[in-house]
C-alpha cells in the first residue's frame, strides 16, 4: 500500500479531500443561511442569535479557523487539480462541443474562484465593515451589536443587492454541480438512490439561494425594515 | 452528396499542426465515414499527395482503433457508435466536416489524425489483470457467479480501449477507462484478492501518465461507442476508498508487487 | 528434399497427447531464462502464447502491428467458443466434439490433432473464467452455454456477442501481467516483414518500425508466428483492415510448407457490399438463419419491392433444395447456393448482390417483441449499415470471405517444416479441416496458445541447441537486405494506380475464379491474370512518402504485394483438388443434383506447397489416415 501521502497526492485523492472539505463548506453554508433567516423574526432575534454565537469566542474563533482551513484545504487542492487538468491537454480542440455536460460542472473552476472574491468580499463588507465607512454600526436595545441593522442598511443599497445577487448566482451555480458531483467522487452510487444524488445537488444549490435571496429582497423591497 | 472538409494535418510529434481544406465529392449516403476517407486518400495518392494518416482496422465497431474527433465530439454525431459505424447519410449534403485528431498529453499525436495511445497500454500493466498461471485453474464452475453480477462485469468489460473517453473530457482524464477494468474485475471473485493492489497501482499510473482528474461532466459516457455507464467511475472511487481505508494495514511494497512470483 | 513428417504420437487417440507430454523433454529453469523466443501477432493465440511463455521463464519477445496488442482480430469473434464440458447433460464429450469437428471439416483433418483439440477445449474454459472473462451465466450461477452452428448438444460458451473480445482481453491481460513483471518485452507499431534462416533453423525475423520505419533484425531461439488468417486476399472480406498473409508468406519463401490455402471459409449471411469504395464486408451473426427465412424472387431481375411479391412468385431456395435442413444448412452449402443465384441474375438490391433474409413470418407468428429481443441489436447494427428497418423490409445478404482453414504446415507440435518455426492460431493449417464449425476459431487459437505450444516448444528448444545467432551475422544482413530493397521497390515504382485498386481487382479474380465455386477453365485463367497484374504492381504502384517515417502507404502496399503473390498459390492450390470437399467445390465435381463430391481415393491428404524461386510450386502430399473414424459423406439433402 503506497503511503498516506501519495494516497492524497493521486488526482483522485485530491478529488476525495476537495469533495469532502467541499461538502463540509455546503454544511456551512446551510447553516449560514439558516442562521440569516431568523431575520424574519425581527431585530432582537437576529442580534440575539448574533450575540450567542459571540458568547463563546473560543469555540467561534475554533469554527472560523477550522472553516479557514477547510476553505484553504478546498481552494489548494482544487487549485492544483485545476494546473493538473490545464497540463492535460496541451493543445485545444479547434471545434469542440459538449454533449451533455451542465454548464454548472463546464464551469467550476470559474464560479470556484468568482466565489472566492465574493466571500473576500462579502467579508470585508458585513463582518469587517470595511467596504462601505456608512455602515452602521451600534448595539440595539438589548445591548446586543445591531447585526440587523446592518443588512437593512447594506440591501437598502441597489449596488449591494446587485452584488450579493450575482454571488448567490454563482454560488447557486457552484453548488448545483458540487453536491451531486462530490457525492460520485466520494463513491456514492445505487441504482435505487441514484436519482436522489442526482437532484441533491440542484436542490440544495436551489434552498441556499432562495434562502439568502429571500433575506436580500425582503429588505430590498421594504418588506423588513428597521 | 458532397461534402467540404477541414483535417487536422501534422507531420510528427513535435511539428506544428493545422486545418487543411480538402472537397469530398461523389460521396455515397451508403458509404462509412471512413471509406469517404478512404476515397479522399486515393485521390491525393494520385495526384502525389500525402494522404491523411488516420487508424481503422475491424470495421465494425470493437478492435477500438478509430479514432476522429468530428465536428468537436469523438466519434461524430450519433451516440453509441465508434466512427468506422458512422455513414455518410447522417450528415446534410454540402456541410463543411471538421475532423480533428484525440487530444491529450497522454496522446502525442503520430501523425495526422493518428495518436499514441499506449499510455493505455501501460494504465493497464499495472494491475488490470488477474495473476493467474496458465494450467491448474479450477473447474469453471466452480465458483457460482450470479447472472446480475456477471452481467455487471461484463458491462464494464466491454470497454474497446478506444480513448474517447479522454478525448472527450474536459480534463483529459482516464477515468471511464480505468474505471471499466478495475469494475469488471472488482466486481468478480477472482479479482477480489488483488483489488486493494490493482486500483492503487491503476490510479497512480494514470497519472504518471499525465491524464486529467475526474470533474464529473460525464462527457465520457456520452461519447463512449460502449456506452459504458459512469457509475462505474463511482465504484472505482469506492475501490480506490476501500483500498486506502480498509486495507490501508496491509503490507505490501509497492515497487515489486509480484516479487513472490518472480 | 521438404519431407512431411506429421510426428504423430503412436497408440490409441486417447493418450496421445499425454505420451507425448511425457516423452518430450523439458528446459530447466535456470536455463530457460537464458532462451528467447518471438511472437509474431498478438491475437488470441499470439497473446496466450506470449503470456505462457513468460510465465514458464522464457525471455519473450512480442511483436504486433497494431498500437496495442489488444486491437487484434480475434476481438471480432462474436459467437462463443466451444468446450466439450457437458456441463448441459445433454450428451457431450470430447468424443463427441472431436467427431463434429472431423466432420465438420469433411475429413481433411489430422484425428490426432483434432482429439487434442477436444481434450484441452475444457481447460480452455476454466483458464478464461480464471483470468476474469466474464462469460453469461444462469440465475443459479453457473456457466451457460447456448447451441451453434447446427451441432446436436450445447457446448458454446459465449459473452453476450463479443465473446472473442472478452477472450481476447483476458489473454491481453496475462500478457500485461507478463510485461509487468519484465518477461514479455512488447513492440507494438511493429511489423514482421522477413524471416531469418540460418543452417537451416529458424533464427529471427526483419521487423519495420512503423512509426520511425527502422528495419532490424531480431534474433532468437525460436519464432512463434501467430499472424492469423489471409481472407482479405479477396479484398473484401469480414475480416480487420490490417489482416495480411505478409509473415506467413515470407516464412513459405523462406521455406516453410504452405498446407491447403485453398480451404476458404466463406460465411452467407454478410451485409451485401453497395458502393466502390466500399472496403469491408460486416458480418452478421449465424443466429439470424434461425428465424429467417432466406429468398429471391423467382423470376430474374423481379425489381418489384419485396413485400408485394405474392408467395407464389418467390422461391424459398434453400429450404426447396435441402428440406431437411432448410435455412440451416451448414455455411458453405448456404454461400454457394447464394452466390449462384445472384451468378444467374436472380439476386435481388444493388447490383443483384444479395438474398434477401425474410422475419416477416417469425414475426407474424411470434411477435415482434420476440424477435426484437432475440436479434434486436443485430437489426439495428442491419439498419445503422443500410439505412433500412428490417422489421419492415426483409434484410438483405450476400456471402463474404470468413476464415481460412488454409495455412502454413505444422506438424503436432506446431512446428512448421522450417526447424524453430512454430505457427499457432489461423495461421497454421490447422485443426479444422476442408471447413470450419461455429465457435472452434477461438478453441483452436486458446488451445494452440496457452496448452500446445508451450510444451512443445521446449521439446525443441531443448534437443536443437542451436545458439542465438550473432549480431550481423551474413544471414540477417542478408535478410535485411531483401526488406529495405523491397521498401525501396515500392517507392520508386511508377505512382500511376493506387495499391487499394490492385487489391480490389485481384480480389475480385479470385472471387469470380477461386471463391465458393472453383473449376478448371477458371483457376486457369486466374492464374494467367495474376502475374499480369502482379507485373503492373510493380511497375505502377503508388506509393507517397517514404520509407524512413509513419507511412500507412507504404504498410499496405507491401500487404498488396504479398497477396499478390499468394492468390495464385491459392489457384494452384484449388486447381490440384480436382474434388469438392467441405468449403473447397469444385464444378467438376458434384452429383447430378448439384451436392459436392468428395474423393477419399485421390485426395485424403494434406496438400503442402513449397516455394520454388525459379517456378510454380511444388506440391508434397501428407497422406491422412483415418483409424478412429470413418469418413462419411456429408449430406444437408
Amino acid at each position: 500500500m503506497m503511503n498516506r501521502g501519495g494516497y492524497f497526492q493521486s488526482a483522485l485523492g485530491g478529488r476525495m479531500v476537495a469533495s469532502l472539505t467541499g461538502l463540509g463548506l455546503v454544511g456551512f453554508v446551510i447553516f449560514h443561511m439558516l442562521g440569516n433567516l431568523q431575520i424574519f423574526e425581527g431585530g432582537d432575534a437576529l442580534n440575539g442569535y448574533a450575540s450567542f454565537l459571540r458568547e463563546m469566542p473560543i469555540l467561534l474563533w475554533a469554527a472560523r479557523l477550522g472553516l479557514l482551513a477547510v476553505a484553504v484545504f478546498h481552494i489548494a487542492t482544487t487549485v492544483r487539480l485545476a494546473l493538473r487538468n490545464r497540463r492535460a491537454r496541451p493543445v485545444a480542440y479547434v471545434v469542440h462541443q459538449y454533449r451533455s455536460a451542465s454548464l454548472a460542472s463546464r464551469t467550476m473552476a470559474l464560479s470556484g474562484g468568482l466565489l472566492l472574491f465574493f466571500i473576500v468580499f462579502h467579508l470585508l463588507h458585513l463582518t469587517a465593515g470595511l467596504v462601505d465607512p456608512s455602515i452602521p454600526n451600534r448595539l440595539d436595545a438589548q445591548g446586543h451589536l445591531d447585526v440587523y441593522g446592518k443588512v437593512i442598511h447594506a440591501f437598502q443599497n441597489p449596488l449591494y443587492v446587485a452584488v450579493y445577487f450575482a454571488g448567490q448566482l454563482v454560488l447557486g451555480l457552484h453548488l448545483s454541480h458540487a453536491v451531486s458531483g462530490s457525492l460520485q467522487t466520494l463513491g456514492l452510487e445505487h441504482a435505487a438512490l441514484n436519482r436522489l444524488f442526482k437532484t441533491a445537488g440542484p436542490a440544495v444549490a436551489v434552498l441556499v439561494v432562495l434562502g439568502n435571496l429571500s433575506i436580500i429582497l425582503a429588505v430590498f423591497l421594504g418588506l423588513i425594515h428597521t | 452528396m458532397k461534402f467540404t472538409l477541414k483535417i487536422w494535418r501534422q507531420q510528427g510529434p513535435n511539428e506544428k499542426g493545422g486545418l487543411a481544406t480538402y472537397e469530398a465529392d461523389e460521396i455515397g449516403p451508403d458509404m462509412s465515414f471512413l471509406e469517404m476517407l478512404d476515397g479522399v486518400n486515393q485521390r491525393l495518392i494520385l495526384a502525389g499527395e500525402e494522404p491523411v494518416a488516420f487508424e481503422h482496422d475491424c470495421r465494425e465497431g470493437i478492435c477500438g482503433s478509430c479514432s476522429l474527433v468530428i465536428d468537436g465530439v469523438p466519434h461524430g454525431p450519433d451516440r453509441g457508435i465508434t466512427t468506422c459505424q458512422l455513414y455518410m447519410r447522417r450528415f446534410s449534403d454540402g456541410v463543411t466536416i471538421t475532423i480533428e485528431p484525440w487530444r491529450a498529453r497522454a496522446f502525442p499525436v503520430i501523425k495526422d489524425l493518428v495518436v499514441d495511445r499506449s499510455a493505455l497500454d501501460r494504465v493497464m500493466r499495472a494491475g488490470g489483470y488477474i495473476s493467474v498461471n496458465t494450467g491448474g485453474a479450477v473447474d469453471g464452475n466452480a465458483q457460482l457467479i450470479g447472472k446480475e453480477q456477471a452481467e455487471t462485469a461484463m458491462d464494464a468489460a466491454s470497454c474497446i480501449g478506444c480513448g474517447a473517453c479522454v478525448a472527450a473530457c474536459k480534463n483529459a482524464s482516464a477515468m471511464l477507462f480505468v474505471a471499466a477494468k478495475v469494475s469488471h474485475l472488482a466486481s468478480l471473485p477472482q479479482g477480489k484478492p488483488e483489488r486493494a493492489r490493482r486500483v492503487t497501482a491503476m490510479i497512480e499510473a494514470m497519472d504518471d501518465e499525465g491524464f486529467g482528474s475526474c470533474g464529473n461532466l460525464y462527457e465520457c459516457e456520452a461519447v463512449c461507442p460502449k456506452s459504458i455507464s459512469v457509475r462505474f467511475i463511482a465504484t472505482l472511487n469506492r475501490e480506490y476508498l476501500r483500498a486506502g481505508i480498509v486495507e490501508s494495514g496491509v503490507p505490501a511494497d509497492p515497487e515489486t508487487p509480484h516479487a513472490e512470483s518472480d | 528434399m521438404m519431407t512431411l513428417d506429421p510426428k504423430i504420437p503412436p497408440g490409441p487417440l486417447e493418450t496421445k497427447w499425454d505420451r507425448r507430454r511425457f516423452s518430450e523433454k523439458l528446459v530447466s529453469p535456470a536455463n530457460k531464462r537464458r532462451i528467447k523466443v518471438i511472437v509474431v501477432g498478438t491475437g488470441l493465440a499470439g497473446a496466450s502464447a506470449a503470456s505462457t511463455l513468460g510465465q514458464l521463464g522464457y525471455e519473450v519477445e512480442c511483436f504486433c502491428f497494431h498500437d496495442s496488442p489488444r486491437r487484434a482480430h480475434s476481438i471480432a469473434a462474436q459467437g462463443g467458443i466451444n468446450a466439450a464440458k457437458n456441463y448441459q447433460d445433454d450428451g457431450d464429450s470430447v468424443a463427441r466434439l472431436f467427431y463434429d469437428t472431423i466432420k465438420g471439416g469433411d475429413f481433411r483433418s489430422r484425428e490426432a490433432n483434432v482429439y487434442r483439440l477436444a481434450q484441452i477445449s475444457t481447460q480452455i474454459i476454466d483458464q478464461c473464467v480464471a483470468l476474469g472473462v466474464p462469460f453469461a451465466r444462469e440465475y443459479g450461477g453457473q456457466l451457460a452455454n447456448r447451441s451453434f452452428g447446427g451441432v446436436q448438444v450445447s457446448r458454446t460458451f459465449y459473452c453476450r456477442g463479443q465473446t472473442g473480445q472478452q477472450l481476447l482481453l483476458g489473454a491481453y491481460s496475462a500478457l500485461c501481467w507478463q510485461i509487468e513483471r519484465g518477461q514479455v518485452t512488447m513492440h507494438p507499431r511493429t511489423e514482421m516483414l522477413d524471416l531469418i534462416l540460418a543452417d537451416g533453423h529458424a533464427r529471427g525475423i526483419v521487423v519495420r518500425d512503423l512509426v520511425t520505419g527502422r528495419v532490424t533484425a531480431r534474433t532468437a531461439h525460436a519464432i512463434v508466428l501467430a499472424t492469423g488468417g489471409y481472407s482479405n486476399v479477396y479484398y473484401l472480406s469480414t475480416n480487420a483492415s490490417g489482416c495480411n498473409v505478409t509473415a506467413t508468406y515470407r516464412a513459405w519463401k523462406q521455406g516453410a510448407a504452405f498446407a491447403n490455402p485453398c480451404f476458404t471459409q466463406i460465411h452467407p449471411t454478410a451485409i451485401p457490399p453497395t458502393e466502390t469504395y466500399q472496403a469491408k464486408l460486416t458480418l452478421m451473426s449465424e443466429s439470424l438463419r434461425n428465424d429467417g427465412r432466406l429468398w429471391v424472387p423467382t423470376a430474374p431481375s423481379d425489381n418489384r419491392p419485396p413485400d408485394t411479391i405474392p408467395a407464389s412468385e418467390r422461391d424459398y431456395f434453400l429450404e426447396r433444395r435441402y428440406p431437411r435442413f432448410g435455412n440451416l444448412v451448414p455455411r458453405d452449402v448456404a454461400s454457394r447456393a447464394v452466390k449462384s443465384l445472384c451468378d444467374e441474375g436472380r439476386g435481388v438490391g444493388p447490383g443483384g448482390q444479395g438474398v434477401y433474409l425474410d422475419f416477416s413470418d417469425v414475426i407474424e407468428q411470434q411477435g415482434i417483441d420476440v424477435v426484437r429481443e432475440r436479434y434486436g441489436n443485430l437489426f439495428d447494427m442491419y439498419r445503422r449499415i443500410s439505412g433500412e428497418d428490417a422489421y419492415r423490409v426483409p434484410m438483405r445478404i450476400y456471402p463474404a470471405p470468413h476464415y481460412t482453414m488454409g495455412g502454413l504446415w505444422v506438424d503436432y507440435n506446431l512446428m512448421s517444416t522450417i526447424p524453430g518455426l512454430f505457427v499457432i492460431g489461423e495461421a497454421n493449417f490447422a485443426d479444422h479441416g476442408a471447413n470450419r464449425l461455429g465457435a472452434s476459431s477461438l478453441m483452436q487459437g486458446l488451445a494452440d496458445g496457452y496448452f500446445i505450444l508451450p510444451y512443445t516448444i521446449g521439446h525443441y528448444l531443448a534437443t536443437a541447441k542451436v545458439p542465438l545467432l550473432p549480431d550481423n551475422h551474413s544471414a540477417s544482413q542478408a535478410a535485411l537486405e531483401r526488406v529495405t530493397s523491397r521498401v525501396k521497390k515500392l517507392l520508386d515504382a511508377g505512382k500511376r494506380r493506387t495499391a487499394a485498386s490492385f487489391h480490389r481487382e485481384v480480389g475480385r479474380i479470385l472471387w469470380d475464379h477461386c471463391g465458393m465455386e472453383r473449376c478448371e477453365t477458371g483457376l486457369k485463367l486466374a492464374l494467367q491474370t495474376i502475374p499480369a497484374l502482379r507485373e503492373e504492381f510493380w511497375r505502377d504502384v503508388a506509393v507517397p512518402g517514404s520509407g524512413d517515417a509513419f507511412n500507412q502507404e507504404l504498410e499496405y502496399a507491401g500487404r498488396v504485394a504479398d497477396f499478390l503473390e499468394f492468390a495464385e498459390l491459392l489457384c494452384y492450390d484449388a486447381l490440384h483438388r480436382e474434388e469438392s470437399c467441405g468449403a473447397h467445390f469444385r464444378e467438376e465435381s458434384q452429383t447430378a443434383d448439384g451436392e459436392p463430391q468428395r474423393d477419399d481415393v485421390r485426395f485424403a491428404h494434406v496438400a503442402a506447397w513449397e516455394y520454388r524461386m525459379d517456378g510454380p510450386p511444388v506440391l508434397h502430399k501428407e497422406p491422412l489416415t483415418f483409424e478412429f473414424v470413418q469418413p462419411t459423406t456429408r449430406s444437408y439433402q
